[in-house]
């Protein structure tokens, strides 16, 4: 290896590139910089600059959001730019920055250091971003380890409660039998690509380029190596959007995770695992024969499993967790019928902003009606919400009825564009049970709604003792605000959506 | 007798398979995240041997990340593991159960 070689590898490296990513990454270590440097008493500040900065970052994206959409490849063909990564580094921002607001809240009624938790947020979102901005089988692990190991932090993040802890280990396991499985798909794939016999020509980019992938899945579709990678690399995507058959640990693991990390957990981790699974089918799209089927079936059983089991849950936690479980699923539908016209996607993505901003909207109000133990957040819980905090009723009305795809809310828009895409397509039996998910899911959603709206009839409070219920957290103005926006953010997406969907089909 | 290439993908799909097993099977929790780096091992096993194979040097660099996110993986799983202790006084599976329907 000569000196030229190396100097033009390194021309390759275009640190301006990764514009979001890296300035993100340098916010948190400043965090833990100050955190050292400031006195004791000044620390309550440090929150404030990690949601300032986030907010100044998410200014800067958005007014230079048209100079990142160049298509290019950069490091060596390890990251790959495109508008699509670029709608996506917006997504993981807007949800860190609400993860963050959502944490100083929950973060109000616990005695744990709080920086770290700031921290671990923004490189968990950093990550995200190159996730699915990756172009290459190394980057993409690595990005992807970086996610699971820091939402195993996050996860047992509350580690005085058992709870949370008991959460974190059961994540844990499951999360690194995900990503053994889907390294081992990796390797068989790449034993597959890189064989010289089946590519006498030679790779260009290497064996775990995803174009080389693709050359090589197109010259040789039926080769069983690299089916059996495929369906082992899907399965541990589906790990990470919690798809049936490895949803188990979804209801144990966002019931024991702190609030605003659940949200992150439902949000985040899901737009994360479908941008990683949007590349993925591009690549594995010479094997749509194989990929078609797998995607459909679990499509079909994620729907109907979370929508069946989230009908039994009393605890919200587990009940919005299975609802997310079956929201993953009508997005996998969005997926399969990219397949069939590429303009399927656009219907994905509004989905996923739908998602974010209702999940959102109702993930904020329970961090408020929550008391000191999260996980112990009951449907009674919500008795009489509407009359004592009149505003957090609202704004959870309008999240569970944009969940639940209630006509004017921007839920129901999503569905609708999903639905559509999925009849043109001709997935008949898939639509059939998305539309069926749906009519059961309305049952879950208004049982919640009804818990907070209409007063249950209860014992009367014994003289002299306070009436029962938890301590509520009164809303400060921050989060007054941010809840607000998101709901009416709901109800203007689902009535006035157009440059947002031309922007979208555009792309 | 030579060692061929389908001896060493033979064996890490064994290994691979032992560690699956292991995880669903066993009740305590160290053995199981011994059998998930079982796992790792033999992904890591069948990467270098595939690169061997192949002539390419590119499966033997990835598995230093590997190595490397397999150790940042054991730091903060072993540390949930300790936590946990603590709070419950045990790490079998079976009593480590109270978030469920």
């Amino acid at each position: 290896m000569n000196l030229s070689l190396l100097q033009s590898a390194a021309a390759d490296n275009r640190w301006a590139a990764l514009f979001p990513e890296l300035p993100l990454a340098l916010l948190a270590l400043l965090l833990l910089v100050l955190e050292i440097v400031l006195p004791k008493r000044q620390h309550r500040s440090i929150p404030v600059v990690a949601i300032l900065g986030q907010l100044a970052l998410l200014v800067a994206l958005l007014v230079n959001l048209r100079g990142g959409m160049t298509e290019q490849l950069t490091f060596n063909g390890l990251i790959r730019h495109s508008p699509t990564g670029q709608f996506f580094r917006v997504l993981f921002l807007v949800t860190s920055l609400l993860v963050s607001l959502l944490g100083v809240v929950s973060l109000a009624r616990q005695r744990m250091p709080r920086v770290e938790f700031f921290h671990i947020v923004m490189i968990v979102s950093a990550a995200m971003m190159l996730l699915v901005q990756s172009h290459h089988f190394v980057m993409f692990f690595v990005a992807l380890e970086t996610v699971t190991v820091g939402f195993y932090i996050l996860v047992s993040y509350y580690r005085t409660n058992p709870l949370s802890l008991e959460a974190g280990l059961k994540y844990l396991v499951m999360g690194a039998l995900s990503s053994a499985m889907l390294l081992f798909g990796i390797v068989l794939l790449y034993g597959a690509v890189g064989n010289p016999a089946l590519a006498p020509s030679g790779l260009a980019a290497g064996a775990m380029d995803f174009a080389s992938v693709r050359q090589f899945l197109l010259a040789h579709p039926d080769n069983f190596l690299a089916q059996v990678g495929i369906v082992l690399v899907l399965s541990g995507v589906a790990f990470k959007i919690g798809a049936v058959p490895f949803q188990i640990w979804v209801p144990d693991v966002y019931q024991g995770a702190p609030t605003p990390i659940t949200a992150f957990l439902a949000v985040g981790s899901k737009a994360a695992g479908f941008g990683a699974l949007v590349v993925l089918a591009g690549v594995f799209a010479p094997c749509k024969s194989l990929v078609i089927p797998v995607l459909s079936v679990m499509a079909g059983a994620t729907i109907l499993f979370g929508n069946l089991a989230a009908l039994t849950q009393y605890n919200v936690k587990r009940l919005i967790a299975l609802s997310g479980v079956s929201h993953a699923g009508y997005l996998l539908i969005g997926v399969i019928a990219a397949y069939y016209d590429p303009a399927a996607l656009s219907g994905v993505y509004f989905y996923l902003i739908a998602y974010l901003v209702a999940s959102f909207a109702v993930f904020g109000v329970m961090t408020h009606v929550s008391g000191e133990n999260e996980a112990d957040q009951e449907l009674e819980h919500y008795a009489d919400l509407a009359r004592t905090h009149p505003f957090l009723a609202l704004v959870l009305v309008i999240g569970l009825g944009s969940l639940a795809g209630i006509p004017p809310l921007a839920g129901f828009i999503g569905k609708l564009m999903i639905f559509l895409a999925a009849f043109s397509a001709g997935l008949y039996v898939l639509l059939g049970i998305a539309v069926l998910g749906v009519v059961i899911s309305i049952y879950y959603y208004f049982g919640w709604i009804k818990a907070a709206c209409f007063s249950a009839w209860r014992l009367p409070a014994p003289a002299g003792e306070a009436a029962a219920g938890l301590p509520r957290t009164p809303v400060a103005w921050p989060a007054r605000v941010t809840l607000g926006t998101l709901a009416v953010a709901s109800v203007v997406l689902g009535l006035w959506q157009g440059p947002l969907i031309g922007w979208l089909l555009a792309r | 007798m030579t060692i061929g290439l389908n001896d060493y993908i033979t064996l890490s799909v064994i290994l691979f398979a032992l560690g699956f097993l292991g995880v669903l099977l066993r009740k305590n929790t160290l053995v199981i995240y011994m059998c998930l780096e079982l796992m790792l091992v033999a992904s890591t096993l069948a990467l270098v041997a595939f690169s061997r194979f192949h002539g390419m040097l590119d499966g033997n660099v990835f598995v230093f990340f590997i190595l490397t996110v397999a150790a940042a993986e054991v730091a903060v799983g072993l540390a949930i593991i300790v936590a946990l202790f603590r709070r419950r006084q045990t790490v079998q599976v079976d009593e480590l159960n109270a978030l469920r329907d």
